[in-house]
């Protein structure tokens, strides 16, 4: 009955805190709804994952942080005593920092997650960042509390500022590396998958990007791991992500010969033509293409040691012209092109009564050439990694897939034009290669004009 | 041999592809021992290009070991002779001698340690321990350095019955080659870009060297370097010389030294001053033994360098001469004309008057010369650097039982 009289008298004092209560919360309510409505046709527009992130996280505490604020707001409003509100104020407020908080670890926790999640690193790596991020908010949000209820605050942020210098300390050298990943998967400069070359030279494919280091599988398969902050420093070259796969990849050989003296010698031209009938296929190879081998710096000149002899020891020019006119690039086999060889001797000694002898000391000496193929480190699954591995190849590699491939081991073409033609499907290009006639260019020249080939070969590639 | 050269100094001169494969190939090597064997650990050109190529190949992660034959004077005597005979000298030797060099052997293959998978043996004056193959088996090399197209009948006839023992032979010039039932190899010799007598040097160093023998720095410099001997014929480039100078203003050096084992060099060294008379512009440089930064600042100082021999085995002057990037003027004779391709690599000639004319045509035309220079570094480069002789060596050690000319490893 008392307090049914009581409320009698003062029910102003009860109904205004509550009906002010209720009014900020419908009118909270409703800005709500207005306000979030609009973020959702905002973040629609953009096509965020962020924001309905955020929108997920907060849209139900929202409501209950409204509830607090009309129960802040009435409580001000109502005739309780100064101490009373100021005591109600900080336990509502307490309630608001503590929710408020636990909503940001929530958030932290899913954000730290969906960039880990497009960065691929490692699970160890997402937990700890995560466990950064949560304790940093707890300190911050303790920091806030003292600093409501009046704690000393000196020597507690003395305390923080402290452990925030050892952790620094501690992480100095993987900072920068973290920094740096962040930056480098951030930017997008280079992406898993990307060929590069570094400014060491070396070139390889990225394997894959932490935030710590990079690893990169050179073109010889080795692996290489380079510290990110290491890698932001450098200057690179991206050749850009991998293009078509070939069926079967390209093994790169060399080839290294040695000379061996057959012990023959001729020293007029029936002696010359005698001997060519039979000495070995690798000796006809030797002198056709010995010239080719050991002036490749100069400007070719495509002849054969025969010529050159005929024309040195022996003075007839013109038997030396048809000799060198003789046009290599044309005979499928060794075979066909020693018997063109014997066949102009044979049809200028036909012509000719006295046979001139090569001056003593001028002899031609029959020598074999014997070839020796082996693996180099060098495989191309692309055509990228197939022009970055020309590009550092030695002189024997080039010429055994192209010469030796053709008219020794006759395969009709030379390797690069059958791999390219028959496991990548670019015809074209592989048409181009075959045409180039090998004879007419230095070996580096013919190296270049390959790679040209190539580029332009990967770039209409990419516009397709 | 510097010890601190190191294979791959050699990179950056022929590229790391090149010493990839050097690596490759040594790895196949793995567990084979080679056992070099010669005369002497030091002096001649055999010890040196050992001294060089032993630890290289050691680096390159090869067993390659080296031995010498022991001998007293009289046996070395009698190499001597043998030495001149193959190189077509007529030299007497008698039954005594050649049973004296057959009894030092006996000796020496009593006492050598035969432990090596490759017996690599230089030259003749070990070449008899082949006996032991007999014994042990194994693979043996002849490594014939020296120039034996023309050899003594008679000597040649002693040696070989030795020489076809063995199960190859390498030469330095195909037409050294000879009717032989084993296989024989064309291994050309190769210098030391990183040796005194061929590193870089600057243009003060090279400088203090033509102030050291008085010579002009501003006057074109013509240089043949070799020992005094009549077989590099000395007063043939001096006449050459008088030929040019009545054109040209320039100045000749010959540079060279007399060997202690050969009486006539000091008597060539006075008749070439005597021919040179009172001429300011003719400059005779006796150089002492072991001069090799003297002799490469005076190729590196030169405008043309001659290599005027009336006979010649491969002439490693005139590849340390095209390495410098050098215009050479050279005789067709012997193993020259393998690196003197004529009017590519330099200029070959037969008589006085053909080494005047190229002479003149490179004086007249420097941007000639240096184009001849130029490819003559290309083609050395590419053929005559001890990483090329290394990788022939290694080559022939692996395929050595392989009778294919297709060889897969």
């Amino acid at each position: 009955m008392v307090i049914i009289d009581w409320l009698r008298v003062n029910w102003l004092y009860i109904a205004v805190p509550v009906l002010v209560f209720l009014g900020v919360f419908f009118i909270s309510l409703w800005l709500r709804r207005i306000s979030y409505n609009a973020l959702e046709r905002w973040l629609k527009e953009r096509k965020t994952e962020i924001g309905k992130i955020i929108i997920s996280a907060t849209r139900g505490p929202f409501l209950h942080w409204l509830l607090i604020l009309g129960a802040y707001i009435a409580l001000q409003v109502s005739v309780l005593g100064p101490q009373w509100k100021s005591l109600g104020g900080k336990i509502l407020a307490s309630i608001f920092i503590a929710y408020f908080g636990w909503i940001l670890i929530r958030l932290s926790r899913e954000f730290v997650q969906f960039y880990l999640n497009k960065t691929k690193v490692p699970q160890r790596v997402s937990m700890v960042t995560t466990s950064i991020a949560q304790v940093t908010i707890i300190v911050v949000g303790i920091l806030i509390l003292l600093e409501l209820w009046g704690a000393p605050m000196t020597p507690i942020l003395i305390a923080v500022i402290a452990a925030i210098v050892v952790a620094i300390l501690a992480f100095r050298d993987i900072f920068p590396s973290l920094v740096s990943g962040f930056q480098l998967t951030q930017q997008k400069q280079i992406k898993t998958g990307d060929l590069i070359r570094l400014e060491s030279g070396e070139e390889g494919r990225v394997e894959e990007i932490t935030w710590r280091n990079t690893q990169i599988k050179t073109l010889e398969g080795n692996i290489i791991i380079i510290p990110n902050n290491k890698l932001m420093q450098t200057t690179i070259i991206n050749y850009g992500k991998q293009p078509k796969v070939s069926k079967e990849p390209f093994q790169f050989s060399t080839r290294l010969h040695l000379k061996e003296l057959t012990g023959l010698s001729a020293s007029n031209l029936s002696q010359l033509a005698s001997r060519l009938k039979e000495v070995p296929d690798a000796v006809v190879y030797y002198h056709t293409h010995s010239f080719v081998e050991e002036y490749q710096f100069l400007t070719p000149e495509p002849t054969n040691d025969f010529a050159l002899w005929v024309q040195d020891a022996l003075g007839y020019d013109i038997l030396a012209e048809r000799l060198a006119s003789i046009d290599t690039f044309e005979f499928p086999t060794v075979g066909a092109l020693r018997q063109m060889i014997i066949g102009v001797i044979q049809d200028f000694l036909a012509q000719t009564s006295n046979e001139r002898e090569a001056p003593p000391g001028n002899e031609f000496h029959f020598i074999k050439s014997i070839s020796i193929v082996l693996p180099t480190p060098y495989v191309a699954h692309d055509l990228q990694e197939f022009v970055g591995i020309l590009r550092r190849i030695s002189i024997g590699s080039l010429y055994f897939h192209i010469f030796e491939a053709r008219l020794r081991l006759q395969r009709g073409t030379n390797d690069f034009s059958r791999w390219l033609e028959e496991c990548l499907g670019e015809k074209e290009l592989a048409e181009q290669i075959t045409r180039l006639d090998p004879y007419n260019y230095t070996m580096e020249n013919l190296r270049e004009i390959i790679i040209q080939l190539c580029e332009k070969g990967y770039e209409s590639e990419n516009k397709r | 041999m510097n010890p601190k050269i190191n294979v791959k100094d050699y990179e950056p001169i022929v590229g790391k592809s090149y010493i990839e494969e050097l690596s490759m190939l040594a790895r196949r090597l793995s567990g084979k021992t080679v056992l070099n064997i010669n005369s002497t650990f030091a002096g001649g050109g055999v010890a040196e290009i050992l001294s060089r190529l032993v630890p290289l190949l050691n680096q390159l992660g090869v067993d390659v070991r080296w031995q010498i034959i022991s001998g007293d004077a009289q046996f070395f005597e009698v190499t001597k002779k043998l030495h001149n005979a193959l190189h077509g000298k007529d030299e007497p030797i008698s039954d005594d001698e050649f049973s004296l060099f057959l009894e030092t052997t006996k000796k020496n293959l009593n006492q050598i340690d035969f432990s090596g998978d490759i017996l690599f043996i230089h030259d003749p004056q070990p070449v008899a321990l082949i006996a032991k193959k007999r014994d042990i088996g194994r693979k043996w090399i002849w490594r014939c350095h020296i120039d034996i197209s023309h050899p003594d009948s008679r000597v040649w006839e002693f040696l070989k019955q030795f020489v076809i023992n063995y199960d190859a032979g390498v030469l330095s010039s195909p037409n050294f080659a000879q009717e032989l039932p084993m296989r024989q190899f064309f291994v050309p010799p190769s210098i030391d870009p990183l040796s005194d007598k061929n590193k870089e040097l600057s243009a003060e160093a090279v400088g203090s060297v033509l102030a050291k023998y008085g010579l002009n720095q501003d006057k074109p410099l013509i240089l043949q370097v070799s020992r005094f001997d009549w077989l590099k014929d000395p007063l043939g480039v001096i006449k050459t010389f008088e030929l040019v100078r009545k054109n040209f203003a320039c100045q000749l050096v010959l540079a060279g030294g007399t060997a202690s084992d050969d009486p006539e060099s000091g008597e060539v060294l006075e008749e070439v001053k005597e021919r040179a008379g009172g001429n300011p512009d003719i400059h005779i440089l006796d150089i002492p033994p072991g001069s090799d930064i003297d002799i490469n600042a005076l190729q590196r100082a030169a405008t043309i360098i001659m290599q005027k021999s009336l006979r010649e085995g491969f002439a490693l002057t005139i590849t340390e001469a095209l390495w410098k990037a050098k215009p050479v003027v050279a005789s067709a004779v012997g193993g020259i004309p393998l690196q003197v391709k004529n009017k590519l690599t330099g200029l070959l000639c037969h008589s006085v008057e053909g080494a005047a004319y190229a002479l003149r045509q490179i004086l007249a035309n420097p941007d000639y010369g240096r184009w001849l220079g130029h490819n003559g570094r290309e083609h050395v480069h590419q053929h005559f650097l001890i990483t090329r002789e290394i990788r022939d060596y290694l080559l022939m050690f692996l395929t050595l039982e392989r009778k294919e000319d297709f060889i897969y490893l």
